[in-house]
C-alpha cells in the first residue's frame, strides 16, 4: 500500500513525536509498504496562526502522487490530521492541548490571548467536524483517548507506540545515577526533580539528557539547581545521540520520569526495555498505563518530599530496584508494544 | 484575437441565433471567431465569417478552448442554453446575458440530470430558506414561472465564476452587478438594418402582426379578447407567426370568439416569408408581461422594417423612445389596445411616422459595428480580470473550509486574514473586502 | 544562523530536487549553521489545486520557532518559495514550468489541457510577478532558469551552480566501448531521440541507458521503438542503479550522451565532467549548454536523429579526441569552482 503519514514539524525541535513518525514510516516500509511523511511547519502563537495553519492543511491534496492514489493517510498530530483524505486513520499523539485540558491550567497558553477563546472554539469545532471523518481513530495511550472522549465525545482505541530502536536497549550493572531523559520544558517537570534532590537523605545523583525547547529554559534550570545547592549532584548531558542514550539507560540505577499529564512518554517504555525501575507521579498520565507501583517502579505524589523519598528508596535498596526492573522488562514483553502490531492495526484500516 | 463563441445558430428558432448571425460580419473585423455548437446542423453562410465547430460535452477540447483568447457564452432563459452554461462553469469566459431571469433554464439544467438536491442547495445559497422552499415548489410545478421570475430569477448562477458580463438592459446590468465583481458592459442589442426600407400602403384592412415564440407572457389571449370586443374589428387582420405556447387553447379561443376570419395562426415560417409578412404589416403587437429582463431582438427587427409596435412599458421596453412605440399598460390592456387601434384607423400616418422613427433609432443606436467594438473592449477587460477571478474562487474555497470551524460568533478577523492572504496573490498591499 | 530551506514534496518520490535541498542543508550545517528542510506536499493537478496550495504556503509562519527567530528562508521551488519571510532568498530550481512553457510536458499534462487551466495560469503568473520580488536576493539554478525567469516574469536572477550529490566520489576508470545515458526515462529527456539517432549511425555504437520510467508504460514503449528501429541489440536498459553502480558506469564509459529538451540544470552533465567524460548534447538542451564546450569538452548537435548520429559516430571513431575532451571537461569543472562552499557564501551574503 502507499501510505502517507501526516504530522507537523516544529523547526529545530526534535523529540518523541518526530521519532514516532519516522519509526512508523520505517516500520511500514519494513513491512513492504511504500510510506512517506508529509509535514508542514507549525507555529501555534499568536493564536490566529493556528487558524491559518488549519486552513493550510485543509487546502492540501495528498490523495495521489503522479496519478497513483495514496491508499491510506495516517494522521498523527494537530492540525495535520485535518488534511482531507477519503481513507484516513488517526493515531493521535495528542490534540492541541492548550485548547483542552491546558486551557485553564498552569501550562495554559491560548487562554492568555484576547482571541484565545475564539480560537479555542474553532479548534474544538474543527476537531469535532473532522476527526469523526476518519475510518478509525487510535490514540497512543488511554490518557489521550480519555481526553478525546471527555472533550469531543469521540471514541477511540489505544495503540501504544514502541520506542525507537527498541531492540537495542539492554541491561547492565547499575551505576550511581538516576537517568531522566526528556526535552527540558515545564510540562516534563525537571524542576520537580531538582526540588526533590534538595530533600534527599542519600547522595542521589541525576543525569538529565535532552535540550530545551526554549533556549532560555536550560539556563533557568541550571540556576535553580544552583539555588537549591544540588548542582554538584546533577549532570546536564544536553542533546545526546541514540547510542549514548541507550548506554545511559543501560547503566542507570533507575529512571525518573515525572511529567505532568503526559500523553504517553517513551521514557517509561525505554526504561522497561532496559529493565530499570521507573519513578513517576500520580498525575503523570501516560506512564501510569505501564508502570505498576510496587511492582515495576514507584508512582508517587508530585511533591518534592514524596519524590525525594522515592529516589532515596531506590538509591538504598538496589536489589529491590533490580527486581522491579526485571519485572518491568517482562511486562513490556507481555504488552505486545511492537511495530508489527502497529503496522498491522493501522494498515488494516484501509 | 481569437474568440470562441458559444451560441444557438440559425436555423435554431431563437432570436439569439439571428443575433449571432447578424453580428458576425462586424465581429470578424476585430477577431477570428470560432462558433461552437452542439446542433447537428447550421446555416452554411455562417462559415463565410467564422469557423463552426461541433462540441460534445462528454469530450470537450479544453486545450483548444484555452488557447483562444476568450470564450463567450450566450445565456438565455431556455433549456437549450444548459450545455453552454455548463461549459462556461468549467472554462470561465465572458457571459452574454440575453435574459436576466433564468428560472426556466436552471430548473431544466438540474432536472435533466436528476440533481434536485443540488438545485435546492443553489436556491438556498442565493435566496435563503424562502428561496429554497419556492424552488422546491417550482420544481414540482406548484409555482408558476412568473412567480420565480419576479422573486428568484437565479441570475447569480449564470454569472458565477465569469470573467466578464455583457447585458442589454439596465435591469439586467443591475442584477449582474449585484452578484458579479468583475467587468461588465451594458450594450445596446445590435441589429443590421437593411438598405431599403419597406413600402407600405396605409389603407384598411390594417394588418396586425405578432411573431416569435409566443410564450405565456406575450398576452395572446388578451389580444384576442380585445380584438373580439373591438367594434371595428373587421377593419383589422391579425397574423400570428411562430410557435405557440398553447396552440390548442389558442385555436379553441379563436373559434369561441368568432375570430377565425380575422386571425390566422401561421406557426413557424421560413425567415424570408416572415420578412415579407412584416414588410406588408401595419402594426406589430410585441407585448411582454411580465418581462424576463430581456432586450428584444424582435423589436429591433420590427423597427428595421419600419413597423410601429405596441409594447408593454416594463423592463427594457419602458425605456424605448416614445415616438417609436405605443404603450399598452398591463392594468389597462384592453382599453389601451382599443385606443391604439382606434388611432390607427383614424390617423394611420401617425403610425407610419412611428415606424420610421423606430427605424432611425435602430440605425443610430443598434449597429452591429458598435456592438462588436464593445465586445472586444469587454473581452480585453475580462482577460485582465482572469487572475482576480481565480483569486475569488480560491477565496470561496477557503471560506468553505473555514465554515467548518468558524461559528456564528466568529469575528470577521479570521476571514479577513485568509482574504488578505488570497488578495496578496494578485494585488499587493490591498486588503480584500 | 537558523535557516530553513523550503522546497516541495511529491510523496514517495525522491530525486534530483530532493538531493539539491539535502545537499544545501548539509553544506549549511557544515558551515556551522542550524539548517532544516521544510517540504510542502504539492500536487499540481487538477489546476484548481494549485492556487489552494499557493494559499497554504502563504498561510505559514516560519519567522520563528519556539520563541527563537528563524533568520533566513531559502526557497527552492514553486509554490514553497511563496512562504512569507522577511529575510527570504530564492534559489529557484524552476518556476512552475507547466504554467509557463508554451509546449506542455506530455506526461503530467499541460495546464491548458484542463478546463480551468487558463485562469489558474493567470493567477500563477500574477503571484510570481508580485511575490518573487519579496525576496532579498534572487538566484537561479542555472542561466537557463534565469533566462526563463526573465522572459516570463521579468525578474533578474543570478545563476548559482551547485555540485551534484557525492561529487567527490566520481572517478574515471578508462574508456570502454559504450556511451552512457543516465536519466529518468521520460519524453523530455529524449531517450527516444537517442534511439532514432542510433538508427542513423554508421558505426556499431552501444548505448547503456540507466534510470526508471516515471510512467511504467514508457519503458516498453522505448523498447518497442528500439526494436522497430533495429537498434535493440546495441542498446542496454540498466534500469535503476544505486549511486555506486551509477558512478561505475560513468567511470568506464567512452562518453556520456545527454540530449534532454530544455533541461533546467542537469546533474548528468556535471557528473560526466567529474568522471572526465565528454558530453554529447543538443542545441536545445538548456542547462548542459552552460557547461559543454563544443569540440572542447564534448559535442553540441542539432536535435535531429541525423545530427545526433553524426556526433555519436564522431566520438565513437575518435577515441583519443573523446578522451581529451573528457579530461578537458574535468578541468573545466574545476575551473568553474562549483562547490557548496561557494553556494553557502553566496546565499548568506
Amino acid at each position: 500500500m502507499r501510505i502517507v503519514i501526516a504530522t507537523v514539524q516544529v523547526p529545530f525541535v526534535r523529540g518523541g513525536a518526530e521519532a514516532l513518525a519516522e519509526g512508523l514510516r520505517d516500520a511500514l516500509r519494513a513491512a513492504g509498504h511504500t510510506a512517506d511523511i508529509v509535514a508542514l511547519p507549525f507555529k501555534w502563537y499568536p493564536p490566529e496562526c493556528i487558524l491559518d495553519q488549519m486552513l493550510a492543511w485543509r487546502l492540501l491534496d495528498v490523495t495521489e502522487s503522479f496519478g497513483t492514489p495514496t491508499d491510506l493517510l495516517i494522521g498523527l498530530r494537530f492540525p495535520a490530521y485535518l488534511v482531507p483524505h477519503p481513507r484516513k486513520v488517526l493515531w493521535l499523539l495528542h490534540q492541541h492541548r492548550t485548547a483542552y485540558e491546558w486551557w485553564d491550567h498552569p501550562f495554559a497558553d491560548l487562554s492568555h490571548y484576547p482571541n484565545g477563546l475564539e480560537v479555542r472554539d474553532a479548534i474544538r469545532r474543527a476537531d469535532g467536524a473532522f476527526i469523526p471523518q476518519a475510518q478509525a481513530v487510535f490514540t497512543i495511550s488511554a490518557t489521550v483517548g480519555r481526553r478525546l472522549k471527555e472533550y469531543c465525545g469521540i471514541d477511540s482505541a489505544v495503540l501504544h507506540p514502541p520506542p525507537a530502536h527498541a531492540a537495542r536497549f539492554y541491561h547492565a550493572a547499575p551505576e550511581d545515577y538516576l537517568f531522566f531523559p526528556s526535552r527540558l520544558s515545564r510540562p516534563k517537570r525537571q524542576e520537580l526533580v531538582l526540588q526533590a534532590l534538595a530533600q534527599t537523605r542519600q547522595p542521589v545523583r541525576v543525569r538529565f539528557a535532552g535540550s530545551a525547547d526554549e533556549p532560555a529554559h536550560a539556563g533557568a534550570l541550571q540556576r535553580l539547581a544552583s539555588k537549591l545547592h544540588v548542582q554538584d549532584r546533577v549532570d546536564w548531558l544536553g542533546s545526546i545521540g541514540d547510542d549514548d542514550k541507550i548506554h545511559q539507560y543501560a547503566h542507570a540505577l533507575a529512571v525518573v520520569f515525572p511529567p505532568a499529564d503526559e500523553d504517553f512518554g517513551y521514557v517509561a517504555l525505554e526504561a522497561m526495555l532496559a529493565a530499570k525501575p521507573v519513578i513517576t507521579c500520580t498525575d503523570s498520565g501516560g506512564p501510569l498505563e505501564v508502570v505498576e507501583h510496587g511492582k515495576t517502579g514507584l508512582v508517587i505524589e508530585p511533591t518534592p518530599a514524596a519524590f525525594a523519598h522515592a529516589m532515596d528508596t531506590l538509591w538504598e535498596d538496589r536489589a529491590r530496584g533490580a527486581a522491579w526492573g526485571a519485572a518491568g522488562r517482562a511486562r513490556i514483553e507481555r504488552l505486545n508494544i511492537t511495530w508489527d502490531n502497529v503496522v498491522r492495526t493501522l494498515a488494516g484500516c484501509s | 484575437m481569437k474568440l470562441s463563441w458559444f451560441s444557438p445558430l440559425p436555423p435554431a428558432q431563437t432570436a439569439i441565433a439571428q443575433y449571432t448571425a447578424s453580428l458576425l460580419p462586424a465581429l470578424r473585423r476585430h477577431a477570428a471567431v470560432t462558433l461552437w455548437t452542439d446542433q447537428p446542423q447550421w446555416d452554411a453562410h455562417l462559415e463565410d465569417y467564422a469557423t463552426v465547430r461541433r462540441f460534445d460535452q462528454a469530450c470537450m477540447p479544453w486545450g483548444e478552448l484555452n488557447r483562444a483568447d476568450m470564450s463567450l457564452y450566450h445565456i438565455g432563459n431556455s433549456p437549450f442554453h444548459g450545455a453552454i452554461w455548463r461549459i462556461a462553469r468549467e472554462t470561465p469566459g465572458v457571459v452574454v446575458l440575453h435574459d436576466a431571469r433564468l428560472q426556466d433554464l436552471f430548473r431544466a439544467v438540474y432536472q435533466e440530470h436528476g440533481r434536485r438536491a443540488e438545485y435546492l442547495d443553489v436556491a438556498r445559497r442565493y435566496y435563503g430558506a424562502s428561496g429554497r422552499a419556492a424552488a422546491r415548489d417550482f420544481w414540482s410545478d406548484k409555482l408558476p414561472s412568473a412567480y420565480m421570475a419576479a422573486r428568484y430569477p437565479f441570475t447569480p448562477l449564470a454569472v458565477a465564476g465569469a470573467l466578464g458580463v455583457i447585458v442589454h438592459t439596465r435591469d439586467a446590468h443591475l442584477a449582474a452587478q449585484q452578484s458579479f465583481d468583475g467587468p461588465s458592459a451594458l450594450v445596446a442589442l445590435p441589429y443590421p438594418v437593411a438598405a431599403s426600407p419597406a413600402c407600405r400602403r396605409w389603407a384598411p384592412p390594417y394588418r396586425l402582426v405578432m411573431f416569435g415564440y409566443i410564450d405565456w407572457n406575450r398576452r395572446l389571449n388578451e389580444v384576442l379578447n380585445a380584438l373580439a370586443g373591438f367594434p371595428q374589428r373587421d377593419q383589422l387582420r391579425l397574423d400570428v407567426y411562430g410557435r405557440l405556447f398553447n396552440g390548442e387553447d389558442a385555436r379553441a379561443r379563436l373559434h369561441a370568439l368568432g375570430l377565425c376570419p380575422l386571425v390566422t395562426l401561421h406557426g413557424f415560417v421560413p425567415a424570408q416569408q416572415l420578412d415579407a409578412a412584416l414588410a406588408s404589416a401595419h402594426l406589430a403587437i410585441n407585448l411582454r408581461y411580465p418581462t424576463m429582463g430581456e432586450a428584444s431582438f424582435s423589436q429591433l427587427q420590427l423597427w428595421a422594417q419600419g413597423l410601429p409596435s405596441l409594447v408593454t412599458p416594463a423592463g427594457w421596453y419602458a425605456a424605448l423612445p416614445h415616438d417609436a412605440v405605443a404603450f399598452v399598460r398591463p392594468a389597462y390592456e384592453q382599453e389601451d389596445l382599443h385606443t391604439h387601434w382606434q388611432a390607427l384607423l383614424a390617423d394611420p400616418q401617425r403610425f407610419a411616422r412611428m415606424g420610421e422613427a423606430g427605424r432611425r433609432h435602430v440605425e443610430a443606436h443598434h449597429t452591429p459595428a458598435a456592438y462588436a467594438h464593445a465586445v472586444i473592449d469587454l473581452v480585453a477587460q475580462a482577460d485582465r480580470f482572469r487572475a482576480c477571478a481565480a483569486a475569488y474562487q480560491l477565496a470561496d474555497r477557503a471560506a468553505v473550509e473555514m465554515a467548518a470551524w468558524l461559528g456564528p460568533t466568529a469575528s470577521p478577523h479570521a476571514l479577513r486574514r485568509a482574504a488578505t492572504a488570497v488578495a496578496g496573490l494578485v494585488n499587493r498591499d490591498q486588503a480584500a473586502d | 544562523m537558523r535557516i530553513l530551506i523550503a522546497t516541495t514534496q511529491v510523496p514517495f518520490v525522491w530525486g534530483g530536487a530532493e538531493a539539491h535541498a539535502e545537499g544545501l542543508r548539509a553544506a549549511l550545517c557544515a558551515a556551522g549553521h542550524a539548517a532544516e528542510i521544510i517540504r510542502i506536499p504539492f500536487k499540481g493537478y487538477p489546476p484548481q489545486r494549485i492556487p489552494e496550495q499557493m494559499l497554504a504556503c502563504r498561510l505559514l509562519d516560519v519567522t520563528e520557532s519556539c520563541g527563537a527567530p528563524i533568520d533566513m528562508l531559502i526557497g527552492l521551488k514553486f509554490p514553497a518559495y511563496l512562504i512569507p519571510h522577511p529575510n527570504k532568498v530564492l534559489w529557484i530550481a524552476d518556476q512552475y514550468r507547466m504554467a509557463y512553457e508554451p509546449r506542455e510536458h506530455p506526461f503530467v499534462g499541460g495546464l491548458l489541457e484542463f478546463p480551468a487551466g487558463r485562469q489558474v495560469r493567470a493567477l500563477i503568473h500574477a503571484a510570481d510577478r508580485r511575490l518573487i520580488a519579496d525576496a532579498k536576493a534572487l538566484l537561479a539554478n542555472s542561466l537557463t532558469v534565469a533566462a526563463r525567469l526573465k522572459r516570463d516574469c521579468n525578474i533578474d536572477a543570478t545563476a548559482l551552480y551547485h555540485p551534484p550529490p557525492h561529487a567527490e566520489q566520481f572517478v574515471c576508470a578508462g574508456y570502454e566501448d559504450y556511451l552512457f545515458f543516465p536519466s529518468r526515462l521520460t519524453h523530455f529527456k529524449r531517450q527516444a531521440l537517442a534511439l532514432r539517432a542510433l538508427a542513423h549511425t554508421r558505426l556499431p555504437i552501444h548505448v547503456r541507458f540507466a534510470g526508471c520510467a516515471d510512467d511504467p508504460a514508457y519503458l516498453p514503449e522505448l523498447r518497442q521503438l528500439a526494436n522497430e528501429l533495429g537498434v535493440a541489440p546495441r542498446v542496454e536498459w540498466l534500469g535503476y542503479l544505486d549511486d555506486e553502480e551509477k558512478r561505475r558506469q560513468y567511470a568506464r564509459a567512452l562518453a556520456v550522451v545527454f540530449p534532454p529538451e530544455a533541461e533546467d540544470y542537469g546533474y548528468v552533465t556535471l557528473e560526466a565532467m567529474l568522471s572526465s567524460k565528454a558530453v554529447i548534447t543538443c542545441a536545445d538542451s538548456g542547462g548542459p549548454l552552460e557547461f559543454v564546450l563544443h569540440e572542447r569538452t564534448g559535442l553540441i548537435a542539432d536535435p535531429t536523429p541525423a545530427a545526433l548520429a553524426a556526433a555519436l559516430d564522431r566520438v565513437w571513431a575518435a577515441r583519443d579526441e573523446a578522451r581529451a575532451w573528457g579530461e578537458a571537461g574535468r578541468a573545466r569543472y574545476d575551473d568553474l569552482a562549483i562547490s557548496w562552499h561557494t553556494v553557502v557564501r553566496t546565499l548568506l551574503a
